[in-house]
């Protein structure tokens, strides 16, 4: 949460003559970070965030307390000035008015504490308080309304003012008590609710919803142009309390805030104090009736032990006893144990945050400095434990192939659109969905890559033969109870032809040491292939191992899906050397006119398991039903004769015409 | 007589190879100059024993002309070896201003390529990289990492949650809003027996989006958990990744902050290159940082209670932890101007092609 504090709101807590730039430089250091400092209304503005543990330090009063010990800790003399109010027993009474009756459950409230301020006189915000309220950009009614917001942000305890009236003519009476479901509220600027139940509320004794209390007040008690009597109450309703009643209701005011982060009570008493005296001053109020103060469990903070030797471990070094009990006290803990190797700190009562030793570690480093802290490298043993099935290596190697072969990678969300969910060959119901998304594209859990892929061709028409691939997990639903299936997944998609895209997997194969590639057909079709076929390798015990898919999608381009896991299984790092022939290979063409239904992959497989002496046979050409295969007859014991191949050939083109109705190109 | 009248069968045609062979061995040693001619040229040796051809009986002319072409071949490969042992200058001079036919090749996603140097640039300090589930449990995402359920803490996190039931022990299934669900999950997998060293690189996702936010993004965090690891080492650390991310010379800082599953927690800036860290350029502010210094992550000594979780002794072990995104942490990089986040998983392949 961020906090705006001007300059010279600090200075009537805070004695120092450090700048503002330094006030900046070293809270940000050991403290609460100060973003920017603006100028507002001719005068510096500090812009600090606040950590959620700290709130004692969304105030005014607060960044004094702070500064004023990281300041001297950096050398600057700074000093933090006693609050000025005025004591609570020299408030002056007159003509006592009668105090609403409260009912109290200290379970879900720890302090109830009001005043009754008579005879307000409605008087417009004076100059040098709509000043302050601008510059921390909050509104601007009269002197009346603003007083509780101006106290609220210098002492940090919200203050609600009721009209006194209104709430003695509900009966007088203050229930608090957690509400039950269905009940209705109308908060002060006009807006009704219905409660779930559980919400803290103030009920007068008609069980009427009086107040949101800590969150924000109700339209039948609020004080509008007509009060002139005000019931000045700060309450300390349990943190959780607050924020499930503001959550629920979205009502995310300033007082519910700073309420649901554990404010200290104690505060409750100097900000009804402070808002006293700027109502006797501002709107001469007059007091109706002595500070009502029911503070029902004033509990001190636990103590903590901490050895001297925890401190120093954490912080690498061994700093001075004393330095360290300086700290402690600055920061208004109470330190025992001065003589013994473990102190004793008891937190001030605004520190609720300090509860286990390491919070202590946390102020004493800080302040310190971190900044003061050397730098240096672990010597401690390094793990070898390694996790299993993951490869990263490979997983680069893959991605610095492809790329250098011409293919473009892409890291495409994993969430989906209903249209691209479908696409998947899944219903909607199939896939995870969120619950709660931000966006109608973005709402589905993906269970394949391959039509996120395509989608980012379409996007970019202006390249032809465009060829894109990812890596990323896909997302199977599993039984109820467990975490979906994540399957990292490699993806291609591409507009070249099949061949090229066929030709590209096949290469990365072949980097990865896979010696063996063949497709089989899919008989069945495979989402969300329109026709499709299973790539299959072979692993380091010559079983066939099917990886993945390879198939045309229904837009025409081709994909390929292959499960990085599946692709561990048989990727090698190395290749196994085939010792160099000694004997000369020999190479020729033969052409056969093959018929429509023909399938090459068949025709080539045939042609290979004619005879062990065919090393290789690869398609070198096409043209119409024309194939042109590139036959390689090798012999590693001696080299081939004319004579020997002969025969071979012959039975080739025999059996290949045959078979498949095929008819050689020339004569053999 | 010439050598195709010599050749009238197979053995013929293979001495007079051989005797072409010998010759061609002698003359390449003195004179070089005409070989080519001599031998491969239109009217040289091997053309003459080529007409010869026809002169060998049919079913054996196959291998003879294989034969001619192993020759030809072999004539041809010693011919330029001796080309290249002469001093022998070109015939033609190219133009050299001539532009160059680029091949065709993809690019590597920037993220992929500052995942691989973050990754290396641990690994050299003994991290090992681990990868943990991206749709997780509020357990390891949340609690473990002592926020109980309804925690204002977790109100820093845009949470996604899976629209699936709530498991018994482990809560609402959640789309990881951090790297953080890795610690426990490390811990564990090591059985709660430090050293700790882990890089864990992922996917995370939150519920928003503007110029500096994609509901999707990835972190990196680094968790380190033995005896003795102190607040030093955290900074150690850090500065080993700024001056080998962002080059020689940048610095780390950190600075109090507040995390649920660290204490003391700290945010982590790292010095500006563009000023070096003074927030000045000459007299004019510095455009490029935050007075110095931009703000990178969070970090923090890892909070007992998530030692606890993941089944290590407090007592006896401390560690830290740190974690940023991938993609802030690469927009820091000196020159690379990238300014909308968003770009980065627009699929846009104009972008993509300048990686």
């Amino acid at each position: 949460m961020n906090i705006l504090i001007p300059h010279q709101w600090l200075l009537e807590h805070l004695e120092t003559e450090a700048t503002s730039k330094e006030i900046q430089k070293y809270l940000s250091l050991s403290g609460p970070s100060v973003e920017h400092i603006y100028q507002t209304e001719g005068e510096d503005v500090y812009d600090i965030e606040i950590t959620t543990n700290r709130v004692d330090s969304m105030n005014v009063r607060g960044i004094a307390r702070e500064a004023a010990v990281i300041l001297n800790q950096a050398g600057i003399k700074a000093t933090l000035k006693p609050l000025q109010i005025i004591n609570k027993n020299s408030l002056q009474l007159t003509e006592e008015l009668p105090l609403p009756k409260v009912f109290n459950n200290p379970e879900i409230n720890k302090r109830t504490i009001f005043i009754v301020l008579k005879n307000i006189k409605r008087a417009p915000t004076p100059k040098w308080m709509a000043k302050r309220l601008t510059q921390t950009e909050m509104n601007i009614h009269d002197a009346a309304i603003d007083i509780t917001n101006y106290v609220t942000h210098e002492i940090g305890h919200p203050i609600h003012a009721f009209d006194y009236d209104k709430l003695m003519n509900t009966g007088g009476e203050i229930h608090i008590l957690e509400a039950k479901k269905g009940e209705k509220f109308t908060t002060l600027d006009g807006e009704d609710f219905e409660t779930v139940g559980g919400e803290v509320v103030f009920k007068n004794g008609e069980g009427q919803i009086i107040d949101l209390p800590s969150i924000k007040g109700t339209a039948n008690t609020s004080i509008d142009e007509s009060t002139q009597n005000i019931l000045l109450l700060a309450e300390s309703i349990r943190a959780d309390k607050v924020r499930f009643a503001s959550m629920t209701h979205a009502i995310r005011t300033v007082a519910a805030q700073l309420m649901e982060k554990n404010v200290d009570p104690h505060l409750a008493e100097s900000a009804l104090l402070k808002a006293t005296q700027l109502y006797q001053d501002l709107c001469q109020a007059k007091i109706g009736n002595k500070i009502f103060d029911d503070f029902s469990e004033e509990t001190t903070p636990k103590p903590i032990n901490i050895s001297l030797q925890k401190i120093n471990d954490y912080m690498g070094l061994e700093i001075q006893k004393e330095e360290i009990v300086k700290i402690l006290t600055d920061l208004e803990c109470k330190v025992e144990g001065k003589k013994t190797n473990t102190l004793k700190i008891t937190p001030p009562t605004f520190r609720p945050d300090l509860i286990i030793p390491v919070d202590i570690i946390e102020e004493v480093a800080r302040i310190y400095g971190y900044h003061n802290l050397p730098s240096k490298l672990m010597d401690t043993p390094i793990p070898t434990t390694y996790p299993k099935n993951l490869n990263f290596e490979l997983e680069d190697k893959i991605k610095y192939f492809l790329s250098n072969i011409g293919w473009q990678e892409i890291y495409s969300y994993s969430l989906i659109s209903e249209e691209i969910a479908l696409q998947s060959g899944h219903s909607t119901n199939k896939h995870l969905k969120l619950q709660n998304p931000l966006t109608d594209d973005k709402v589905y859990l993906r269970r394949s890559l391959l039509a996120s892929l395509e989608e980012i061709i379409n996007n970019n028409p202006q390249q032809k033969n465009q060829s894109v691939f990812e890596i990323a997990n896909t997302y199977q639903p599993q039984n109820e109870g467990k975490l979906p299936d994540e399957q990292l997944m490699l993806s291609l998609v591409s507009s070249a032809s099949y061949r090229t895209v066929r030709g590209a997997l096949e290469a990365l194969l072949s980097q990865l040491f896979i010696p063996y590639i063949d497709i089989e057909i899919d008989q069945k079709l495979v989402k969300p292939f329109f026709q499709s076929a299973t790539i299959i390798t072979k692993n380091k015990l010559k079983e066939s191992i099917k990886i993945g898919t390879i198939g045309i999608l229904k837009s025409g381009k081709i994909g390929v899906e292959i499960p990085i896991i599946k692709l561990l299984k048989v990727a090698n790092t190395h290749p196994t050397y085939q010792p160099i022939p000694k004997t000369m290979p020999i190479i020729e063409d033969l052409t056969f006119t093959l018929t429509k239904e023909t399938t090459v992959g068949k025709v080539m497989t045939t042609i290979k398991n004619i005879d062990k002496l065919i090393s290789s046979v690869e398609l070198k050409d096409v043209y119409r039903r024309n194939h042109t295969f590139t036959i390689k007859y090798h012999d590693l014991k001696k080299n081939l004769s004319a004579a020997d191949v002969e025969p071979l050939r012959k039975n080739t083109v025999r059996q290949i015409e045959k078979q498949y109705q095929a008819k050689l190109v020339g004569e053999v | 007589m010439t050598n195709q009248k010599k050749t009238q069968s197979l053995p013929q045609l293979k001495k007079a190879i051989d005797e072409l062979k010998r010759q061609f061995d002698i003359e390449s040693k003195t004179d070089t100059k005409n070989l080519h001619n001599k031998y491969l040229g239109k009217k040289g040796l091997t053309n003459d024993l080529m007409k010869g051809l026809k002169n060998i009986p049919n079913e054996m002319r196959p291998l003879a002309g294989k034969l001619l072409n192993e020759l030809k071949q072999n004539l041809e490969h010693q011919l330029e070896l001796l080309g290249k042992n002469t001093n022998k200058t070109p015939a033609n001079k190219i133009d050299l201003t001539i532009p160059g036919i680029k091949p065709n090749i993809g690019h590597v996603h920037p993220v992929s390529q500052a995942i691989k140097e973050i990754t290396h640039i641990f690994e050299k300090i003994g991290f090992t990289r681990v990868r943990y589930p991206e749709v997780d449990w509020d357990y390891y995402v949340f609690e473990s990492l002592n926020m109980p359920p309804n925690h204002p803490a977790r109100d820093e996190w845009e949470t996604f949650f899976v629209d699936s039931p709530q498991h018994d022990q482990m809560g609402k299934m959640v789309l990881t809003t951090h790297t953080s669900n890795g610690q426990v999950r490390e811990m564990k997998r090591l059985k709660g027996k430090p050293p700790i060293r882990m890089i864990n690189i992922a996917r995370c996702y939150r519920r928003q989006q503007d110029a500096t936010h994609t509901q999707m993004f990835h972190q990196f965090e680094g968790l380190v958990v033995d005896e003795g690891i102190n607040i030093q080492h955290l900074k150690g650390t850090l500065d080993h990744f700024a001056e080998q991310f962002y080059g020689p010379g940048t610095k780390s800082r950190i600075r109090p902050f507040h995390f649920q599953f660290t204490e003391p927690s700290f945010e982590v800036d790292f010095s500006c290159h563009i000023c070096h860290g003074t927030g000045k350029k000459g007299k004019t502010k510095c455009k490029f940082c935050k007075s110095g210094w931009h703000e990178a992550g969070g970090a923090g000594m890892v909070h007992p209670n998530v030692l606890k979780a993941g089944g290590i002794d407090p007592e006896k072990y401390t560690g830290f932890a740190f974690g940023w995104g991938i993609e802030r942490t690469y927009t820091l990089k000196e020159g690379l101007n990238i300014d909308d986040i968003r770009l980065i998983y627009s699929g846009d392949l104009k972008f993509l092609e300048q990686f």
